[in-house]
């Protein structure tokens, strides 16, 4: 392997992402060619913490961007601050200033609240890590505006005029594929494809996640987990849900998987009515003998 | 640039595209460019760091892996030989225009110059009021061409539906701050009239599942017309069809190639006209597309008379595993003009407790009712 991307790998891991070669291969990429990385996979295999991660290494800001159904450019990039200028406005009234001159008085850069987009690109350090999370719920038309900001990096404000990035910023997006997300934005970028984890990285993440857990429990845990995930249910239980459950049974001091702590706990894993009625006493006796088996 | 030392290397890579591009995977130039970049970052030597690097380079889908894998072994791990054979070939199509024909029992295509008209239907014109209430199975074939015009023009208004993002409006609608700001800069900072936004009219998702079994025969044709409709106003729709089994036909439906989309349509649906398998049918396309299709704002369209051959039980569960994604469930039964008709096949009944709205489908004014149900307010 190319010695960077291994280097990648364990600068991730020494901040406590366990990358398999695929990811840390992809966040080397996208360094390199200065792109922008699109991260799909389902709920809760870790693809935001890619970025928290990336922040962390790079000793940098991380800025996000939270995307939802109606997310518009005043959220997303900037907003004015009407309250200061109304008040500046009233000032100006007093002193008697001429009204032609007023709109260069409060359309400064003072007057501007910079949002995620903005911050990210403005930011003097250094470049920052932008997460831009869950992309796919955002309307088809943030979507074009992304792919412009993405390949320009600067923003225009009528008002103002054009804004340059100081640092072209690290970019993430996210998607769940809730919708495919456009040719032209994916083009774009890097895509990398998160999988739910092997059984190795899952017990690897249980031991650097949850600190207190003994090696027996967390294989157990990592074991049931996997066996779990082969079965049909709706949603399926991301490292995120492992790491709650073994953190529960830790604080619930049990050394070992017995079917009424699995039971009491099951909520940890599941959180689908129809899944956790799905999985009855034969089922759970089956997973824990999947646990145990190879111990 | 492009991995300068190995000018192989590159055309290589040109044809490893390629072959992704014959497999109907979208890949670009762009991805080209960024495929030969990646490589130079590489450890050539390293299969497996090629691999993924590549897999990243092109912006392949989950979905598309599998055949990404495969073209991979064949073009880089030496057996190149086996890659080079035939290549692809698409069917050739016919550049005279193509008409859409139904004879009674099933929808055939024919050539317009082959064009025949053995009954000798003399033009008959029906005042269009009439027309719209007339069922579609009893109609002539002019009538048939004129619904579809007909048909053609409701799509759009179906296609009307409000998001959650604001647009600026005259009247109505919330205050916008930053445009009322900007007015009223021009009178020295009075606000003598407040800007507005509402939501906005936007574009809606939509699947259509359309029942092709020989008992709804007498309606699959304008209903499958209507489909096309909504396809060319709504980008965001899928249609499939089903009987025996599920086969998605949206492909087939593409705007710009309606002839070619049409011939492949009679010849890509199996079973067309045979029995049918709701429950079953449902249950794959939960499946297969579930994720991908169906979200909160998606509408579900169900065009059948719910005359299943299968399990009423699986189709209640399909029903109900749909209706947990799906925005709004709409089943359209041609049955249901007829008064006399109760919905008592137990495939129907299992769906109805599943379902936003239930109606006919049998004349243009029960397709018309359909654009005040199909969307959520």
């Amino acid at each position: 392997m190319n010695e960077e991307i291994r280097a990648v790998q364990t600068e991730m891991e020494r901040f406590g992402y366990i990358a398999e070669p695929e990811i840390a291969t992809a966040v080397f990429l996208a360094r390199e060619m200065r792109r922008p990385l699109l991260v799909e996979g389902e709920a809760g295999v870790g693809k935001t913490e890619i970025a928290k991660v990336l922040a962390r290494m790079l000793d940098t800001e991380l800025v996000r961007l939270q995307c939802y159904e109606g997310l518009d450019t005043n959220t997303a990039l900037y907003e004015w601050n009407y309250q200061r200028q109304l008040l500046r406005l009233k000032i100006a009234e007093k002193e008697g200033r001429d009204p032609a001159k007023l709109e260069d008085l409060i359309f400064g850069r003072e007057y501007l609240l910079e949002r995620p987009l903005l911050r990210a690109i403005t930011r003097r350090e250094g470049p920052a890590v932008l997460l831009i999370d869950e992309v796919d719920r955002a309307d088809e038309g943030f979507e074009a505006f992304l792919l412009e900001l993405l390949s320009d990096f600067q923003i225009t404000i009528p008002e103002l005029g054009t804004i340059r990035a100081e640092h072209i910023p690290f970019v993430l997006l996210t998607s769940n594929r809730t919708r495919e997300i456009s040719d032209a934005l994916r083009r774009r970028c890097l895509y990398l494809y998160v999988e739910h984890p092997g059984l190795d990285k899952e017990l690897r993440i249980l031991q650097n996640k949850v600190p207190g857990v003994n090696a027996q429990l967390a294989r157990a845990v990592a074991r049931f987990v996997h066996r779990l995930r082969t079965r049909e249910i709706r949603k399926l239980p991301g490292v995120a849900e492992t790491i709650d459950w073994a953190q529960a049974l830790l604080r619930l001091h049990r050394d070992t998987l017995d079917a009424e702590t699995v039971f009491n706990t099951l909520g940890c894993l599941l959180k689908d009515q129809h899944d956790l009625k799905a999985t009855s006493d034969s089922v759970v006796a089956e997973l824990l003998e999947y646990a145990a088996a190879g111990d | 640039m492009f991995a300068g030392d190995a000018p192989g290397m590159v055309a290589q890579l040109a044809r490893f595209a390629g072959a992704l591009r014959a497999e109907e995977l979208r890949v670009g130039l762009g991805d080209e460019i960024d495929a030969a970049t990646v490589l130079t970052h590489l450890d050539l030597l390293d299969r497996a760091e090629v691999h993924r690097a590549l897999r990243i380079a092109f912006k392949l889908p989950r979905e598309a892996w599998g055949i990404f894998d495969r073209l991979f072994a064949q073009y880089w791990d030496g057996d190149i030989a086996a890659a080079r054979g035939a290549p692809p070939t698409r069917p050739q199509h016919r550049q005279k225009p193509l008409q859409w024909k139904w004879d009674g029992k099933r929808v055939r295509l024919v050539a317009a110059d082959e064009e025949e008209d053995p009954t000798g239907d003399t033009p008959n014109y029906s005042p269009e009021a009439m027309l719209r209430r007339k069922p579609f199975e009893r109609c002539s074939a002019d009538e048939i061409a004129e619904l579809e015009r007909l048909i053609a023009r409701l799509a759009p208004r179906l296609a009307a539906r409000k998001t959650r993002r604001l647009v600026p409006t005259r009247q109505h609608g919330s205050v916008d701050l930053r445009r009322s700001f900007r007015h009223a800069l021009k009178s020295e900072g009075d606000f003598l009239r407040l800007a507005r936004r509402a939501r906005a009219i936007e574009e809606p998702s939509l699947v259509v599942l359309y029942d092709t079994s020989g008992s709804m025969e007498g309606y699959t044709r304008l209903l499958l017309a209507f489909a096309f409709a909504l396809r060319r106003s709504i980008r965001r729709a899928e249609i499939f069809a089903f009987n025996t089994s599920l086969a998605r036909v949206t492909p087939l439906l593409s705007p710009a190639e309606v002839e070619r989309s049409l011939m492949e349509l009679s010849a890509g649906v199996p079973d067309w006209s045979g029995g049918t398998r709701i429950g079953e049918c449902l249950a794959e396309f939960n499946a297969r597309y579930l994720d991908r299709l169906v979200r909160r704002n998606t509408t579900v369209m169900v065009f059948s008379d719910g005359l299943d051959q299968g399990e009423p039980e699986g189709l209640g569960a399909a029903m109900r595993e749909l209706r947990e994604r799906a925005g709004r469930i709409l089943w359209l039964n041609p049955l249901l003009a007829d008064a006399r008709y109760q919905p008592e096949a137990a495939g129907m009944r299992a769906a109805l407790p599943h379902l936003d709205y239930f109606g006919p489908a049998h004349n243009l004014e029960a397709l018309e009712r359909l654009t005040r149900r199909a969307w959520r307010a």
